[in-house]
């Protein structure tokens, strides 16, 4: 299995995987709704690193967050910073750049939103194995065959790198170029992709025969061997989440929140 | 298990409703970010353009994948993941090698054109929620692209554009054009531009010549996804064409609609009149 | 237990049929193994027998198939997998990917008929034992060797309990270790009272392990009988079945002049043995 997630004994693993996905919704919603940029700051401040120190995956979010996130900020104060349209208050100006107020407070606005999304996204992710996960969703009367085309990629993922890493080699060892121009790359990777599309298609009878010999799709009502508990607390926090995010993005669209 | 059937008649009602529903609320939110989008910036903020491109695509594409993915016989479901995973093992090689193109559609086209457009749309989302739940959350939000992606390699094999060789790229092409226009709000509301160091080397070209936000992200898109589009296109109709005929003609997809311009397919024989010039030849009984 | 009657099967667009004119049976509790070449249409018939062809399959078929009195085609292919479970040859296509820990895999097929949770537990934990998967019931099935795959595979069918099992050259993937697994499970099914139909081509496995042999060969049944009888048909070869080691060793004696040319062949070690003892003794 190759998904980012952590296994740790927290109160935030334990949650049922819904009611972490309806908080990460909630809050999505909520930081894209509201105009202030320093709201979604606050929230993860408040809400997301304690969440991930507390499951204690604190220190595999920072390697993410240097990773995946501060790249795509640094490239944002850049664009946005000295290159926002319609800026008009100049702090410093070189050639074409000009580094403007609202460049800034909207490199800020758009940095802390997806600041949020992210890290929100992540701590969910490093917190929910994919099948609590799965079995949640289903319970909560998600289709059967969209769980198993979730789960069936997640598991075959590692047996796929290693049968492209093989071909990789045996191509190498038959003298294939992958260095040189981008286009006489792109040639190189023929060779590569098309076995690994041979063997989908060969495999696919095999692999549908297995499933319907297992009366996959016989009923719309499966049973289930393992339950996720889901208890009355966590419903009705779910409840609250949903209305707190409807009540913030109703205030917006009022103008109370501007 | 009595009323099964009824329930099933039920579903696939709610399955159209499901899919006609979510490509209605995709193209509202695009026009409604086009027309709406520049009064507000006007104003000197985002407005709810963000919200409405997150919410208004993700509820779209979520909407088509679930509606669509009922309709799927088991079968075709089954080829789905491989071809999720091909979309990440050949996106990752493409990352790898240091190419300037993404190449991690050809999954989600080469099950378009075998399996139609609902499967297609079907591999497009859920390999944006794979590489969610494996790389990082970035890409999730461009799953409406991925949809539209497989939809369009969907309809253009149906549409003949599988039967010449030299159609495909073309068709992708068309792909790459749409697939810019809808993914360039999420780049612009949601990343500010910023969706890698490179692309927003080149938002920021634009917008220094004087384009708006939307407009340079719109841009950006026209110049990489039309030419990615093209190239993936071009891989899938080479690798189909190499296939053996007998393994590209097990899908009914490719049967019904003719994918790769054979002749029309010979009706099936008559069980009953074995004689029929159709028919396959049996061999004659045992003496015994 | 099994009667197939006249049964003609082509694929859709196919330029010849597959199988014709074809009749099998299989007595209930036995275990026939069925052999032929390579392209003679086993495969299409281990999917008639399990009631996949033609239910998801285009083509032209005609005969009859029924399998425990039910004609498959009559009905649909839910009804045909609760009497036949099918295993097929590559174990890692076979797992089906939809559950993450053994115990699920099994339980997969159990859920999908919508088996009460506290009933599929118990399934689940008798198979296992039977089949001796026990220790790997939390690992993940895509963990496993081959052979354990194959276990696997052979177990989910098996927890769903049909009188029927079918399998499609289970072990052409598996090391000896594997392969030896997979044939002490089969017997110990069959003492259990399932029918089992197995396609091979290890004619030495076959001899050991089943009670009747059918030989395929450009679409029909050939010859059936005995493991004895069928595999020291002098025929054999030219149905593009491999003869055993034992009885190679004793044609060719018997071309030599060491072995009388009325002698039946031997197919095991023992009868061999015995053969070569009378023959020498009476030199």
């Amino acid at each position: 299995m190759t998904t980012l997630y952590l296994e740790r004994a927290s109160a935030v693993h334990r949650l049922n995987p819904v009611t972490k996905l309806v908080a990460l919704l909630a809050i999505i919603a909520i930081v894209f709704a509201v105009p202030q940029w320093w709201i979604p700051l606050g929230i993860v401040v408040l809400v997301v690193v304690p969440a991930a120190v507390l499951a204690r995956v604190g220190g595999r979010l920072l390697r993410l967050f240097l990773i995946l996130l501060l790249p795509l900020l640094v490239v944002l104060f850049i664009v946005q910073g000295f290159f926002f349209p319609d800026g008009t208050t100049v702090l410093w100006q070189w050639g074409p750049a000009r580094l403007t107020v609202e460049g800034l407070v909207f490199s800020l606005t758009i940095g802390s939103r997806l600041s949020a999304l992210v890290l929100g996204s992540l701590v969910f992710v490093l917190t929910t194995h994919p099948a609590r996960l799965m079995t949640a969703l289903t319970q909560a009367g998600m289709s059967s065959k969209i769980a198993y085309v979730i789960s069936a990629s997640l598991q075959i993922i590692p047996a796929f790198q290693e049968r492209a890493r093989s071909i990789l080699l045996a191509q190498q060892a038959r003298g294939l170029e992958i260095a040189g121009g981008p286009l006489r790359r792109a040639r190189a990777l023929l060779p590569l992709i098309a076995p690994l599309v041979l063997g989908m298609i060969t495999d696919v009878d095999e692999r549908s025969t297995a499933m319907e010999a297992r009366a996959f799709g016989a009923t719309p009502r499966p049973t289930s061997l393992t339950v996720v508990d889901d208890p009355l607390s966590e419903r009705i926090g779910r409840w609250l989440l949903a209305a707190a995010a409807a009540a913030v993005i109703v205030l917006v669209v009022v103008g109370v929140i501007a | 298990m009595s009323g099964s059937t009824p329930a099933v008649d039920a579903n696939r009602t709610r399955n159209r409703i499901f899919v006609a529903l979510g490509t209605l609320v995709i193209v509202a939110t695009y026009l409604y970010l086009i027309l709406a989008q520049p009064e507000e910036l006007a104003e000197g903020g985002l407005g709810t353009s963000a919200l409405i491109a997150l919410a208004g695509y993700l509820i779209g594409a979520g909407l088509i994948a679930a509606g669509a993915i009922h309709r799927l016989p088991t079968a075709t479901l089954s080829l789905i993941p491989i071809a999720i995973v091909l979309n990440i093992a050949v996106g990752q090689l493409t990352a790898v090698l240091g190419l300037p193109l993404y190449l991690d559609s050809i999954g989600t086209v080469l099950v378009g054109v075998l399996a139609g457009p609902a499967a297609g749309a079907v591999t497009g989302a859920l390999t944006n929620v794979i590489w969610g739940l494996t790389i990082g959350p970035i890409a999730l939000p461009f799953a409406v692209t991925a949809v539209v992606i497989g939809v369009l390699a969907g309809y253009a094999a149906r549409w003949g554009m599988f039967r010449r060789f030299y159609l495909a790229p073309v068709a992708g092409f068309v792909t790459g054009i749409v697939a810019a226009l809808v993914s360039a709000p999420i780049a612009a509301f949601i990343f500010g531009g910023a969706t890698g160091a490179g692309t927003g080397a080149i938002v920021a070209a634009f917008q220094a010549w004087g384009n708006s936000l939307l407009a340079s992200t719109t841009l950006q898109g026209l110049l990489s996804d039309p030419l990615d589009k093209t190239i993936t296109f071009t891989i899938v109709v080479i690798i189909l064409f190499a296939l053996p005929s007998r393994l590209r003609g097990r899908f009914p997809f490719v049967r019904q609609y003719n994918v790769f311009g054979k002749v029309a397919p010979v009706a099936p024989a008559e069980p009953a009149a074995p004689a029929a010039p159709a028919a396959p030849a049996e061999p004659e009984a045992p003496k015994a | 237990m099994i009667e197939l009657r006249d049964v003609a099967f082509a694929y859709e667009d196919a330029p010849a049929f597959t199988l014709a004119h074809l009749d099998l049976d299989v007595a209930a509790g036995t275990i026939m193994g069925i052999v032929g070449a390579s392209g003679s249409g086993k495969t299409t018939l281990a999917k008639i027998i399990a009631g996949f062809i033609p239910s998801t399959e285009g083509g032209t078929y005609r005969g009859t198939a029924s399998v425990a009195g039910a004609v498959l085609s009559e009905g649909t292919l839910t009804e045909a997998v609760d009497v036949v479970g099918l295993v097929t040859q590559n174990p890692f296509n076979q797992i089906s990917g939809a559950r993450f820990t053994v115990r699920e895999e099994l339980a997969f097929g159990l859920e999908n008929r919508s088996v009460e949770r506290s009933q599929m537990i118990e399934r689940v934990d008798a198979v296992a034992d039977t089949l001796g998967l026990t220790a790997l019931l939390d690992r993940s099935p895509y963990a496993l060797s081959g052979g354990q795959m194959q276990l696997v595979a052979i177990a989910s069918m098996v927890v769903m309990a049909p009188p029927v099992l079918v399998l499609d050259e289970p072990t052409s993937q598996l090391d000896p270790a594997g392969t030896r697994l997979v044939y002490d499970v089969l017997a110990r099914l069959s003492e259990g009272g399932t029918t089992v139909v197995i396609i091979e081509h290890k004619t030495e496995l076959l001899h050991e392990h089943c009670d009747a042999i059918s030989v395929l060969a450009s679409g029909r049944i050939v010859s059936t009988g005995t493991p004895a009888t069928v595999f020291a048909d002098d025929r054999l070869s030219t149905w593009g079945v491999g003869q055993t080691r034992i009885t190679q060793a004793a044609r060719e004696a018997r071309a030599r002049g060491l072995l009388p040319v009325t002698a039946l062949l031997p197919v095991g070690v023992s009868d061999g043995a015995a053969v070569f003892a009378e023959n020498g003794a009476a030199r």
